[in-house]
């Protein structure tokens, strides 16, 4: 998952949750692979970004290195600052790890790159009915220490 | 006494009138197992892996049997297996500094804090568990007749079926389809031990054998209401483990199961409880005691392992809505939208999965039109092509942000082969009647042969209805279904005469179209066939799957996208297919 992908997705499809946006990004593999530099794509592609997400979320994984928090058209003659947004937007992917939603903390994993989004037909169901069994589980059993 | 250990015994009494008066730690001078670390606990950082180092050092053969540190005390317990063991430990660490110098001061108890959780919610209604059910050796005649060797069948366990096939997913059983296998003769002697302890049931014609390893478990479920009866009952092989049950309420109790035991779930447990089993290697010792005179279930900080447990879940096939009294988890309350679903992931999802490898195969060219139309989509665009399929509609373009949206995970991996090599294009696995993309993010969505597999209006106007919503204004959007009428397509090439009909989940009735010739109906059942070559992997379904379409009359497309606010730019026919052109406002 590159970032120009989590700068689109959302958790509002779960029930009870109003934005759902942004995601955290919990990252256990990220790949950096080389990817041909297009100035002109960049330049058309960061009006089409939300340019806060996309910097909280570089800054989220180490990648914000170089990267000004809020974007001017000026920039948008300076190579090297499109070179390094055309880095941490098509260059960098997560490969394994897990997105988060940021109000009801479900996570959604990235498996080989790719985020699933998937909710449970529980979810789609029972929101409500999952979400108080969870609360038990962790009140029951998490802070239980495995004994030797 | 030298004057070290009179110093000693003094620190000790200050720290024992200390804990008395502010803690109600009771110490004495008699010996026993138990011991208050005075001056350590979890407000000073000290664990039990460190006491265990300082008794390895000096007493490697004394067992420290448990350790209790409460939150922000810089006291703890230590208790020991024996008084030989604590006397031994406290004659030979009491007041002398360990390896980080702190000096240790320490005194005999008789009494420790709870490091236990209570559980005051009564047991379900009509829930029993008959302990020792089985003998030792039928035990073992009944694993010799279940287990088996076979690779594992689901995702986190072993199965196997007898009378009907458990069908997952619809969480159901195919009536018309018995299995061969019928639960063995052996079997009787469990109806017939029940009738002798008072329990008459119904004699059960379906069982789930489920195999699970330590660290495996199965989440929080009620068995499905409608298509079993009343009673259910479950032998326990192998093992005890701790089961959990839920009440939609909030209520919650762990339940030990033991093994040989078995376990008769009726009315409010069968159908108003859910239970589950957690997925550990272990489960916590649970005790029944009576505290302040209510019976209560205490879960101790001791564990037991788990050692392969074999179930033998027995159910009574039934048909028809269910009559139960509780209606939150009833599944025959539930609405259209459910039958739906169960259809979708009966008819559509599972036969993608199962298809996957083949379709892909059969599939490789992207269709023409869409070709034409991505032709006009300008550079640095950002496109969703949602029900992407294999990504054969991904086009080889390095200009524009493609986003391959997809709900087969077969799929989705042929898919990332695609577009593995094209550096702006990404793989999202997601629902289109829950898509979780944010609204307004797209300049261009295709979405192609996919809304005809949802099996109601409202589920297609929703999946409409998403489309809309991620398009920013002045987006476009190429649509394309299924058509009814497919005198015009090379699709045709025999005249039809098969009037087959299928009843699927909800008892619906569905006609099976024969392929090759015009549709009949608006909602079929398309057979998909796979040839042998490409079929290695599938087994006993003969490569037949029956997949789910509502073929589109002329203009339905159009008013669907009209009443999600698109503006229909061009409708066409072709190849079979209703395409629509649609921009948003």
């Amino acid at each position: 998952m590159k970032l120009i992908t989590h700068n689109m997705l959302t958790s509002k499809c779960l029930k009870g949750v109003v934005t759902g946006y942004p995601l955290a990004i919990s990252a256990t593999n990220i790949k950096v692979t080389e990817v041909d530099f297009n100035p002109d794509f960049i330049v058309r592609i960061i009006p089409k970004i939300d340019w806060e997400v996309f910097w909280k979320a570089a800054d989220s994984i180490g990648h914000s290195d170089g990267l000004p928090q809020t974007v001017e058209s000026k920039l948008h003659d300076n190579n090297d600052f499109l070179k390094k947004v055309h880095r941490v937007l098509l260059e960098v992917e997560i490969d394994e790890g897990h997105l988060t939603c940021p109000e009801s903390g479900r996570q959604f994993p990235i498996t080989k790159g790719i985020p699933n989004m998937l909710l449970t037909e529980a979810e789609n169901k029972f929101a409500m009915l999952l979400k108080s069994a969870n609360d038990l589980y962790h009140e029951v059993f998490a802070p239980m220490p495995r004994q030797i | 006494m030298n004057a070290d250990a009179k110093r000693i015994v003094r620190k000790c009494r200050r720290f024992a009138v200390r804990l008395k008066e502010h803690k109600n730690v009771e110490c004495i001078d008699e010996p026993t197992i138990e011991i208050v670390l005075c001056n350590v606990g979890q407000a000073t950082g000290f664990t039990k892996t460190e006491l265990q180092d300082i008794i390895l050092e000096k007493l490697p053969n004394v067992n420290l049997s448990k350790y209790i540190a409460e939150k922000g005390e810089s006291h703890s317990f230590a208790i020991f297996g024996s008084i030989e063991h604590s006397k031994l430990f406290f004659d030979t660490y009491n007041g002398k500094a360990t390896q980080n110098g702190i000096i240790i001061y320490m005194s005999y108890v008789t009494k420790v804090p709870s490091d236990e959780t209570i559980y005051i919610t009564d047991l379900p209604s009509e829930l029993h568990i008959l302990h020792d059910f089985i003998s030792i050796e039928e035990e073992i005649q009944f694993l010799k007749l279940f287990d088996w060797v076979d690779e594992c069948n689901l995702k986190n366990r072993n199965v196997k079926h007898y009378g009907f096939e458990f069908r997952y997913g619809t969480n159901d059983v195919d009536l018309k389809a018995p299995l061969e296998n019928k639960i063995p003769e052996e079997c009787s002697i469990l109806w017939e031990r029940l009738k002798e302890k008072g329990l008459i049931v119904n004699i059960p014609d379906q069982l789930t054998v489920n195999k699970y390893e330590p660290g495996q478990g199965i989440p929080s479920h009620v068995d499905k209401h409608s298509p079993f009866g009343n009673t259910i009952i479950s032998l326990s092989l192998g093992s005890t483990i701790v089961m959990d049950w839920r009440h939609h309420s909030g209520s919650y109790i762990p339940i030990v199961v033991p093994r040989r035991s078995m376990l008769i779930m009726q009315g409010e447990a069968r159908y108003d409880w859910q239970h589950g089993i957690q997925p550990r290697t272990w489960d916590p010792v649970i005790q029944e005691r009576t505290e302040n005179g209510a019976r209560v279930r205490v879960a101790t900080s001791d564990t037991v392992e788990r050692a392969t447990r074999v179930s033998l879940t027995f159910r009574e096939t039934r048909q028809g809505p269910c009559e139960c009294r509780y209606e939150t988890l009833c599944d025959s309350r539930t609405s259209e939208t459910d039958v739906a679903a169960q259809l979708e992931e009966l008819h559509v999802h599972q036969v993608y999965e199962k298809i996957a490898c083949h379709f892909s195969k059969t599939r490789h060219k992207p269709w023409p039109k869409v070709v034409e139309f991505m032709s006009q989509v300008q550079p640095g665009s950002v496109v969703l092509d949602l029900g992407a399929g294999n990504g054969k509609n991904i086009l080889n373009r390095s200009d524009i942000i493609q986003i391959a949206g997809e709900r087969s995970e077969g799929l989705l991996w042929e898919c990332l082969g695609h577009v593995r090599d094209i550096p702006t294009a990404q793989c999202v696995r997601l629902d289109l009647l829950h898509a979780g993309l944010r609204a307004l993010c797209a300049d261009v969505v295709i979405c192609v042969a996919v809304v005809h597999h949802f099996c109601s209006q409202k589920r297609r106007q929703q999946a409409i209805a998403t489309i809309a919503r991620v398009l920013r204004s002045g987006g476009k959007a190429l649509v394309t279904v299924w058509a009814k009428d497919q005198t015009n397509s090379n699709y045709i090439c025999r005249s039809g005469h098969s009037d087959q009909t299928v009843t699927t989940v909800g008892g619906l009735n569905l006609p099976v179209h024969e392929n090759r010739t015009q549709f009949k109906h608006n909602d079929v059942l398309v057979p998909w066939k796979c040839r042998k070559v490409a079929n290695e992997k599938l087994g006993d379904d003969e490569g037949t799957f029956l997949r789910y379409y509502h073929v589109f009359e002329e203009g339905e497309l159009d008013s669907l996208c009209e009443s999600e606010g698109l503006a229909v730019d061009r409708s066409f026919y072709e190849e079979g297919n209703w395409c629509v052109i649609c921009t948003k406002p």
